[in-house]
C-alpha cells in the first residue's frame, strides 16, 4: 500500500507542471500614436497568449490584419505599406517574468519581462514592464509600453511623415484560463 | 521481500520516465508555439487586399471599390496632343489644349458596391453606374484571382442641329465590364476586363459603324517603391469597321504612367494616345496614334473622403 501511495506521489508531482499553464485567444491590443494631422488609433482582439506561471515564460502572438481602424484606408495602408503583412503576418513576444509569481496568491503584482519582440520581421531585445493581476485563480495581464518604427524597419517615407507618428503606443490586455490538455 | 523490490524498481521506473518526459515538455518555447498555433488566429486565409491602390489605373478600371460610406472625389485631365500637327511648341506641346477633363464621384454603399457618378467633357458625357467587386483573391489560393462588374449607362445632354437625336434613347449608351485581376507579389498586380459597350447612335457617327463593340482591356501595376508604381494599359476594341476603315483611322487605346500614393491621395501621371477618359467614349473613338505625335500628358488625382460621421478627423 506504502508503494502504491509512492507511485501515485511520483505520478502526481510529475504532473503538476501542466496545471500552471494559461491561455488567453482573446488578447486585447492597441495601438495607438498622436501626429500633428491625425491620431492613429487601432484595436485587435485576436491576440493569443500562453503563460506558464511554475516557469514564468510568457509568449504572445498577434495577427497583423485583426488589427481594426477606424478608417478602412488606414488599415490598408497599415497593412499594405507599413507592416506588411502579407509577408509579415503577426508581431509576436516570447520572453521571461523576471519576478515569480505564485498563482495562489491574490493581489496585483508589477513584473518585467524580458524576452524578444518581433514586429515586421525585425526582433528586439526587450524588457517589458507590466502587471499581473491574481483573483481567486483568475490570471491576467496588462501592460503599456511604446514601439518606435525604426527599430523594426518601418518605413515612413517623407512624402507622408508629418502624418505618422514615429513611436506608437501599445497597450495589451490578457485575461487568462487555465490549459487542460 | 521480492514483490517490494519489484515496486521500489517501477516507481523508480516511473520517476524515471516522468523525469525525462519532463525536459521535454518543459521546453517552454516550443510548447508555447504548438500551444499558440493551436489556440488558432494565426494561419487562417485573408482576403487579398490593395491589389490596385486607387479604383482606375489611366484608362482601366481597377477591381478595387471604395469601402462602405467613403467617398472617392476623381478628377482626370488629359492635355493636347504633345506632337504632330497639334502639338508643338506653338501649343507648348499640348498644355494649351485640354482633350478631355473629367470629373466623378464614387461612393460605396458596401464596402464592395459603389454608385458612380461622372462627367466627361469629352461629349459631355454623363455617366452614372454600378461597380460590384463579388470575388476576393485569397491568401491561401483557394481563390486566386479578385472579379468585379461595372454596368453604366452614359447620357449625352448636348444640343444637336441636325435630327440624329431626334429618337432620345439616341442618346444613351451602356457599358459592362467583368475585370478578373490577381496581386502576383505585394509589388506586381495584374488585370485583364472584358467589355461590351452599346452605343445607341453608334459613335463616332459614320456609315457602317456598329452600336455593338467588344473589346478586351490588359493593365498592370509594378511597384516601384512602396508608395510609387509603373502603370501601364492596353485595350483593344474588336470591331471590323474600325479595324477596315481608312479616314479615320481607329487606334488602340494605351497609356503608360506612374502612380504615387500620399495617405488619402492617388495620383497619376500618365502619357497616352486616346483623347477620351471615359470607355464609352475611347473605346468607340481614338483616332489618335502613338508615332505620329498624337499622344497627351494626362493626370489623375483621386482623394478618398470618409463620411463616418463618428471617424474623427481627415486622412490626406
Amino acid at each position: 500500500m506504502k508503494y502504491i501511495a509512492l507511485i501515485l506521489l511520483v505520478w502526481f508531482s510529475n504532473n503538476q507542471t501542466s496545471q500552471d499553464i494559461y491561455v488567453c485567444k482573446n488578447a486585447k491590443i492597441n495601438l495607438f500614436s498622436s501626429a500633428p494631422l491625425e491620431d492613429i488609433d487601432a484595436t485587435s482582439n485576436g491576440g493569443t497568449s500562453v503563460f506558464n506561471a511554475s516557469t514564468g515564460d510568457l509568449a504572445f502572438s498577434v495577427p497583423i490584419r485583426s488589427f481594426q481602424f477606424q478608417k478602412s484606408l488606414m488599415q490598408e495602408h497599415f497593412n499594405e505599406n507599413y507592416m506588411e503583412s502579407d509577408k509579415f503576418p503577426n508581431a509576436s513576444f516570447k520572453g521571461k517574468v523576471q519576478e515569480k509569481i505564485d498563482v495562489q496568491k491574490d493581489g496585483s503584482f508589477p513584473v518585467n519581462v524580458t524576452g524578444v519582440f518581433e514586429v515586421h520581421g525585425v526582433k528586439q531585445n526587450r524588457t517589458i514592464k507590466g502587471t499581473i493581476n491574481i483573483s481567486k485563480g483568475a490570471v491576467s495581464l496588462s501592460s503599456a509600453f511604446t514601439v518606435a518604427c525604426k527599430d523594426h524597419q518601418i518605413e515612413i517615407p517623407k512624402l507622408v511623415f508629418q502624418k505618422i507618428a514615429e513611436t506608437i503606443q501599445v497597450k495589451v490586455a490578457a485575461n487568462y484560463t487555465a490549459y487542460k490538455k | 521481500m521480492k514483490k517490494h523490490v519489484l515496486l521500489v524498481a517501477f516507481s523508480l521506473l516511473a520517476g524515471i520516465t516522468m523525469a525525462q518526459q519532463k525536459p521535454a515538455a518543459k521546453d517552454q518555447s516550443a510548447v508555447d508555439d504548438s500551444l499558440l498555433n493551436s489556440l488558432g488566429g494565426n494561419t487562417k486565409a485573408e482576403p487579398v487586399i490593395a491589389t490596385f491602390k486607387s479604383t482606375r489605373l489611366i484608362n482601366t478600371e481597377t477591381t478595387e471599390t471604395n469601402k462602405k460610406n467613403t467617398l472617392n472625389f476623381i478628377v482626370t485631365h488629359r492635355f493636347g496632343d504633345i506632337g504632330g500637327a497639334e502639338g508643338g511648341s506653338k501649343t507648348l506641346w499640348g498644355f494649351d489644349n485640354s482633350s478631355d477633363i473629367y470629373i466623378g464621384f464614387e461612393y460605396g454603399l458596401t464596402d464592395n458596391l459603389d454608385i458612380d457618378f461622372g462627367r466627361s467633357k469629352f461629349e459631355q458625357l454623363l455617366e452614372l453606374g454600378f461597380k460590384y467587386n463579388f470575388l476576393h483573391q485569397t491568401s491561401d489560393n483557394s481563390m486566386p484571382v479578385a472579379m468585379t462588374v461595372i454596368g453604366k449607362v452614359g447620357l449625352k445632354p448636348y444640343s444637336v442641329t441636325t435630327n440624329v437625336f431626334d429618337d432620345y434613347t439616341n442618346r444613351l449608351n451602356y457599358f459592362t465590364q467583368l475585370i478578373i485581376a490577381r496581386k502576383f507579389s505585394s509589388r506586381f498586380s495584374f488585370e485583364i476586363a472584358p467589355s461590351f459597350l452599346r452605343t445607341n447612335l453608334p459613335f463616332p457617327f459614320l456609315p457602317g459603324n456598329e452600336k455593338n463593340i467588344f473589346s478586351l482591356s490588359a493593365a498592370g501595376r509594378l511597384k516601384v517603391t512602396k508608395h510609387m508604381g509603373i502603370v501601364l494599359d492596353y485595350a483593344h476594341p474588336f470591331s471590323n469597321f474600325r479595324n477596315n476603315s481608312t479616314s479615320p483611322k481607329f487606334y488602340a487605346p494605351s497609356g503608360i504612367g506612374i502612380e504615387i500614393e500620399t495617405g488619402g491621395h492617388v495620383f497619376t501621371l500618365n502619357f497616352s494616345n486616346n483623347q477620351a477618359i471615359s470607355p464609352i467614349n475611347y473605346l468607340s473613338d481614338t483616332e489618335s496614334k502613338w508615332t505620329k505625335g498624337q499622344y497627351r500628358l494626362g493626370f489623375t488625382i483621386s482623394r478618398v473622403f470618409d463620411l463616418n460621421s463618428k471617424h474623427k478627423g481627415t486622412y490626406k
